[in-house]
């Protein structure tokens, strides 16, 4: 990617560990993702991808080393990490939609506390985001009345009405039905096209290929090694990899 | 003997031991007796309508103080168990484990009657009465608030940190609402085992407008050497606690069939 030598990265990872008791999960990871780029990380289940995803926004504690959200060092002891965090959108594998508010409270409930935005301006911003995820007639609804791919729809609609700079993505996909798959891709790919950064933990290979600007194979807690889709996904320098895609099929 | 034959014997003997009980009681027993002094109609139509305006207003008075007490101070000492910060864990559980294992009524004698010889203060009776039953109602309802706000998928507050939300406020309006949906049962539980414990307030002394209904009921029956007062002042807590205990049952059905 030609990018500029001046441009700050809208995520930096520095060697970065981390350990669960003796367990160390990831193993001096450095990465990096460009403004407007999408980066897939692909890997065997408990290679740590979820976990480095979940350091990005400080979710989880690294051991040791630094994170750089837009050149601000999240993993400072100092650093403001709501401020920052409302700058990430994060959706998760198992949506994590709040059962007890409507799709709009959904939306709007943290625009309202974070962003401190009036409740009118904060629900027109949540009837332009369901507008782009295609629910514009879910607003008042329930989210265990909404299936799973509008349930996944609506949690990324509300980690938009954040306005965030970025999106990390934890396995979009997997916990959903194979016919409500489509429909969560073609808004991830929608978003891609608009110029949005996105870090996409997926097991899609048909979707990396298509969208990802770039892709990352991680194992055992490292990144074994990272380039164009193309590239890694059909012509793989390492071993590893090589096995790991024959896996997926 | 088949085993179906076996079973039916079984029924038919039991069925037999019931009849031969209830013979016997409507037999044996001395129903005038009975009637005089724990049915007697005239001594009950004169507790009206004292037994509803007095005594059991008192009750749910009481009650209701006491509950909303507990909740409130149930609900910090909840999150104190919860907290990262070992000092206020271990507090609260001492409080928890201490209140929990000391008779209520030690807990009434404290505050009722000890605290105010030692300093020779006296609170107005209501306040005595929220922290004599409240101070105990809080420890066993801050254990039920503390499984409702862990019985909450971790995904909750990962979601809401995530879009920005301190821990604070993550907690007042995503994990807290869901925990409370959860415990509403177990938590009317402890409604009733409140109401029935405001019985034990009589200990702290009472005037004839504090009166609770089992106070009540007993004085009557000082009174009139008769049982019956306490007959109805027992229709009375049934009239409120059964309602709850089936309200109970109906939310937990619910429950178990929304998951
Ligand atoms: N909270 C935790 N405590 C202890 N160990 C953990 C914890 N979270 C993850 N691990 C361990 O860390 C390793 C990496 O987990 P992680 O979830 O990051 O893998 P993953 O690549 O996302 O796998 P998957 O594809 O199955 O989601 C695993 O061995 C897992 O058991
Ligand atoms: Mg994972």
């Amino acid at each position: 990617m030609a990018t500029p030598a001046n441009e700050v990265p809208a995520i930096e990872v520095r060697n970065l560990h981390k350990s669960f008791g003796d367990l160390e999960v990831l193993k001096g990871i450095d990465f990096s993702v460009m403004p407007g780029e999408v980066v897939c990380v692909i890997g065997p289940s408990g290679s740590g991808k979820s976990t480095l995803l979940r350091c990005v926004n400080r979710l989880e504690e690294s051991s040791s080393g630094q994170v750089l959200i837009e050149g601000d060092d999240i993993t400072h002891p100092d650093a403001d990490v709501d401020a920052l965090r409302s700058r990430i959108g994060m959706v998760f594998q198992a949506f994590n939609l709040f059962p007890h508010l409507s799709v709009l409270r959904n939306l709007t409930i943290a625009q309202q506390r974070v962003r401190r935005r009036r409740r009118a301006e904060a629900r027109d911003v949540a009837e332009r985001t369901l507008e782009r995820v295609g629910l514009s007639d879910k607003i008042d609804a329930y989210p265990s009345h909404l299936s799973g791919g509008q349930q996944q729809r609506v949690a990324i609609a509300r980690a938009l009405s954040m306005e965030p700079d970025m999106m990390l993505f934890d396995e979009p996909t997997s916990a959903l039905d194979p016919e409500l798959v489509g429909e969560v891709l073609a808004v991830m790919r929608d978003l891609a096209r608009e110029g949005m950064t996105m870090m996409v933990v997926t097991h899609e290979m048909g979707f990396a290929k298509e969208v990802g600007d770039r892709v990352v194979f991680m194992d055992d807690g490292a990144v074994v090694e990272e380039g164009p889709p193309q590239q890694i996904l059909t012509d793989p320098q390492h071993e590893r990899t090589r096995r790991f895609l024959q896996m997926v099929g | 003997m088949t085993k179906r034959q076996k079973q039916r014997l079984v029924r038919g003997v039991l069925y037999l031991v019931l009849l031969a009980g209830v013979l016997a009681v409507g037999l044996l027993a001395d129903w005038e007796t009975t009637r005089r002094n724990f049915f007697n109609a005239q001594l009950a139509r004169e507790m009206f309508p004292d037994v509803l305006t007095i005594a059991a207003r008192n009750t749910l008075l009481y009650t209701f103080l006491a509950f909303s007490f507990g909740l409130v101070f149930g609900l910090v000492l909840a999150l104190m168990r919860l907290s990262s910060i070992k000092p206020y864990r271990w507090l609260a559980t001492i409080y928890i484990e201490t209140f929990r294992g000391l008779p209520a009524l030690l807990t009434i004698f404290l505050v009722g009657i000890g605290i105010p010889i030692a300093f020779g203060t006296r609170w107005p009776t209501l306040v005595t009465i929220t922290l004599g039953l409240g101070i105990v109602a809080a420890a066993y309802m801050a254990e039920t608030i503390r499984a409702g706000i862990e019985g909450v998928p971790k995904g909750q507050m990962e979601a809401a940190r995530s879009l920005g939300m301190t821990y604070t406020w993550a907690m007042i309006s995503i994990v807290i609402p869901q925990g409370f949906r959860i415990i509403i049962p177990p938590l009317t539980n402890e409604l009733v085992l409140l109401i029935k414990d405001t019985s034990l307030l009589f200990v702290i002394g009472t005037t004839p407008a504090t009166k609770e209904l089992l106070k009540f009921g007993r004085d009557l029956l000082n009174t009139h050497a008769n049982a019956t007062p306490l007959i109805v002042v027992g229709a009375v807590y049934l009239a409120i606690t059964v309602p709850l205990t089936q309200l109970v049952r109906i939310l937990e059905r619910r429950n178990a069939r929304s998951r």
